[in-house]
């Protein structure tokens, strides 16, 4: 077992207990999301939640899940309250969700997908219809930049799925960058947010891959909470979670995320991811 | 040269044993991975098949050199994910087709687990993973490659150069120190041995060297039993030559008596003579001489016989043939033998003088008694640089050499007939000399004794 699936496993135990319909409580607020890029996650965790729970009022615990779907299962099943997800579910569940805030990257709530390639390749990838007869790795089938984005460059390119070798999901961005590296694929669709930060982190695989398209800005992945069931402390966690940039302790959290604050962020930010997942067929956006 | 006989050998034996552990392991992990595999083939989960391989082949000997992958291939037998992706990319089909020059078995025909060795030295494992209902869903694949089976030449090179340099530093020195230990005690019992039978044993007893070695203490045991019998032997002859002494004494006795007795009649009538005729000039002058021929007679006898009861210590002198024929002669006149003697003494005598008198008594009297009434008995006494020789002719019956032989051989010279004949064997045997029948003799018998003429090695009695 690697570091990573221990992380996994160690959030997977601390949140076993929480199992079954659970009544909202008061006094405490949990927040789902997938991984996010940093070595030591366990621990940033940590420092996030007694900050945001000494800010919000009320206990604040982060529940960590490798796939969208098993966060947007948690969320729908009110085992959290919150939920960091990607544009395309957002949008895709847009009737139940609302938006709580969305992050600010390099200033603006925007990041590209980006498609990459391992550098030792002996075979040219420079392009989508580069793609026929390689292995491209995805990241989540709920994931903007690591499928949907792909999905709309494949069909733009005149590449059919069943023209490529194989495709495979590799269950989160990082993952994306070390399948390229280790060349189980020649090429991924990878979140350019996490594939910069990750380079930034002086990541090994990153060093073994290089960047061949980026696509268009699309609307940061964003916190959204369920549009019907307002847990009562929603109001303080959004304040909480917005004013980070305005404080010492919330600067440093910013900086490990590579982030530069929360904005609350509106619909319309997800217009391209809207317009791209109407597109795809079997996307779950209709038209 | 051990060390490295040893590290050849542990070289093998680890090689055997690496192998071993290597196919076993090898055993365990494709166990492992069908288990493990299974779920994620069901699922087309092919990330989560790369890492699994990648956590597993880390398990396993020649992962970090590169020697060993692993890989699990799809229904086809193409690769569903490997541990080393870019030697086992995605899509490429290895069940059926060649793999370093050798055609691998096609996936219809892969029903067990088969073992492969390929020219190259290399194990090839396949093993089909089978869903719960028997279906198949594909085949784990894995290679060792030869180097991992080889022995670690370094390591043990390592263990070699540290046994030479133990066995150079240690060994050696043990060892020559231990051969040394092991072969002083028998140079030093070779050295005893040799000097058995020339020194006395009391001293060469202490100089047997005291050893652990079982072996060794036997042989010294042996030595020192037969010292000991040697020394029983010197002993028993030591008191076999005296009790002849006082035998021959014994049996001179009568002669010596007869000697002193004659004059002595003479004596005690001359003094009777000077006590009734002592005034006359003329008898008592003649009466005086008479005493002094009788008390001259008697002294020459007793003056012969004095040395022969006395243990000397001197080389032989002529004369001592003389005291020899004085005490022998009286029987020989009452035998009426004719007995002469002749020297022959050409350089220094430098023989003991005590065994050769016994030696020359005892022949004599062995003469007197084999001659005969109005035999010859001839007495020869010869001398150069290298030897001394005593030769004794008597015209009695001729001594066959047979008959001489079962005389001289009658153990421990127990037959009193021949009994002075063997005292002058073993003194001959024990002055390294000789004692024969001179077969060329034509009337008679002639015995010879003779020695090397030299100091003996040391004083004996």
């Amino acid at each position: 077992m690697n570091r990573r699936h221990g992380i996994q496993a160690l959030l997977a135990t601390a949140v076993s207990a929480i199992t079954g319909p659970v009544a909202a409580s008061a006094a405490r607020l949990r927040i789902g999301l997938t991984s996010v890029i940093l070595a030591d996650q366990v621990a940033f965790l940590s420092r996030w939640e007694r900050y945001l729970s000494s800010n919000v009022g009320c206990e604040v615990s982060f529940v960590a899940r490798e796939s969208y779907q098993a966060i947007l299962d948690l969320l729908f099943s009110g085992q959290i309250d919150a939920a960091w997800i990607c544009g395309y579910p957002y949008i895709r569940y847009e009737s139940d969700l609302s938006l709580l805030a969305v992050p600010l990257y390099e200033g603006e709530p925007v990041y590209q997908a980006y498609l990459i390639r391992s550098r030792q390749l002996d075979v040219a990838i420079k392009q989508w219809s580069d793609l026929r007869g390689k292995v491209l790795a995805y990241s989540d089938p709920l994931s903007n930049s690591g499928w949907l984005v792909a999905q709309v460059q494949l069909a733009l390119a005149g590449v059919r799925e069943r023209d490529l070798k194989r495709v495979f999901f590799a269950h989160g961005h990082r993952n994306v960058a070390e399948a390229v590296a280790a060349r189980l694929a020649q090429a991924g669709s990878i979140d350019g947010y996490v594939w910069e930060t990750m380079r930034q982190q002086g990541m090994a695989a990153i060093a073994q891959t290089e960047v061949v398209w980026k696509s268009e800005r699309h609307g940061f992945p964003p916190l959204v909470t369920l549009r019907n069931t307002a847990h009562p402390f929603r109001p303080q966690l959004q304040q909480a979670v917005l004013s980070m940039s305005n404080d010492g302790v919330g600067q440093a959290l910013l900086h490990d995320l590579n982030l530069t604050g929360f904005t609350a962020g509106s619909p319309d930010l997800f217009d391209s991811i809207r317009r791209q997942a109407q597109t795809v067929p079997g996307s779950g956006v209709g038209a | 040269m051990t060390a490295l006989l040893v590290t050849a050998v542990s070289a093998r034996m680890s090689a055997s044993t690496a192998r071993r552990e290597t196919l076993a392991m090898l055993d365990r992990a494709v166990v492992l991975l069908v288990a493990q595999a299974r779920p994620l083939l069901v699922g087309d989960d092919t990330w989560r098949t790369f890492t699994l391989l990648r956590d597993t082949v880390g398990l396993i000997p020649g992962a970090a050199t590169g020697h060993t992958r692993l890989a699990v291939l799809d229904t086809e037998g193409r690769v569903f994910a490997a541990s080393e992706p870019v030697q086992l990319e995605i899509g490429r089909t290895l069940l059926g087709s060649d793999w370093h020059g050798q055609r691998l078995m096609s996936a219809s025909n892969l029903r067990t687990r088969q073992q492969l060795a390929l020219n190259n030295g290399a194990v090839i494992l396949l093993e089909p993973i089978r869903s719960e209902d028997g279906q198949s869903l594909g085949y784990v694949f894995m290679e060792v490659e030869a180097p991992v089976f080889e022995p670690d030449w370094l390591a043990l090179a390592k263990t070699a150069l540290i046994g030479i340099t133990l066995a150079v530093m240690l060994l050696a020195p043990a060892g020559w120190w231990v051969g040394r230990r092991m072969t002083r005690p028998v140079e030093r019992l070779v050295k005893v041995i040799e000097r058995v039978g020339r020194e006395a044993p009391n001293r060469l007893r202490n100089e047997v060297p005291q050893t652990t070695d079982p072996e060794l203490r036997r042989i010294g045991g042996a030595v020192l039993q037969l010292m000991s019998e040697l020394e029983q032997r010197e002993k028993a002859e030591a008191r076999a030559l005296s009790a002849q002494r006082l035998a021959t004494v014994g049996r001179m006795t009568a002669a010596v008596a007869h000697e002193i007795n004659n004059p002595l009649a003479g004596l005690i009538t001359a003094t009777q003579t000077l006590r009734l005729h002592g005034d006359s000039e003329p008898i008592r002058l003649s009466t005086v001489d008479l005493l002094e021929r009788g008390l001259q007679q008697i002294r020459t006898t007793v003056a012969a016989l004095l040395p022969q009861a006395r243990r000397e210590d001197r080389a032989l002198e002529p004369g001592d043939l003389d005291d020899i024929v004085t005490l022998v002669r009286t029987t020989a006149v009452r035998q009426h033998i004719t007995l002469t003697t002749r020297l022959e003494v050409e350089s220094a005598l430098r023989v003991p003088s005590a065994p050769l008198r016994q030696v020359m008594l005892n022949m004599l009297l062995n003469a007197l008694g084999a001659a005969g009434e109005h035999g010859r008995i001839e007495a020869v006494l010869k001398a150069d640089a290298e030897s001394v020789h005593f030769s004794v002719l008597n015209t009695g019956t001729p001594l066959s050499s047979e008959k001489f032989n079962t005389t001289l051989d009658t153990e421990s010279g127990q037959d009193p007939r021949g009994f002075g004949l063997w005292v002058c064997q073993e003194l001959a045997s024990h002055f390294r000399g000789g004692f024969n029948l001179d077969e060329t003799t034509d009337s008679g018998t002639r015995l010879v004794f003779w020695l090397p003429n030299r100091e003996p090695l040391e004083k004996e009695t």
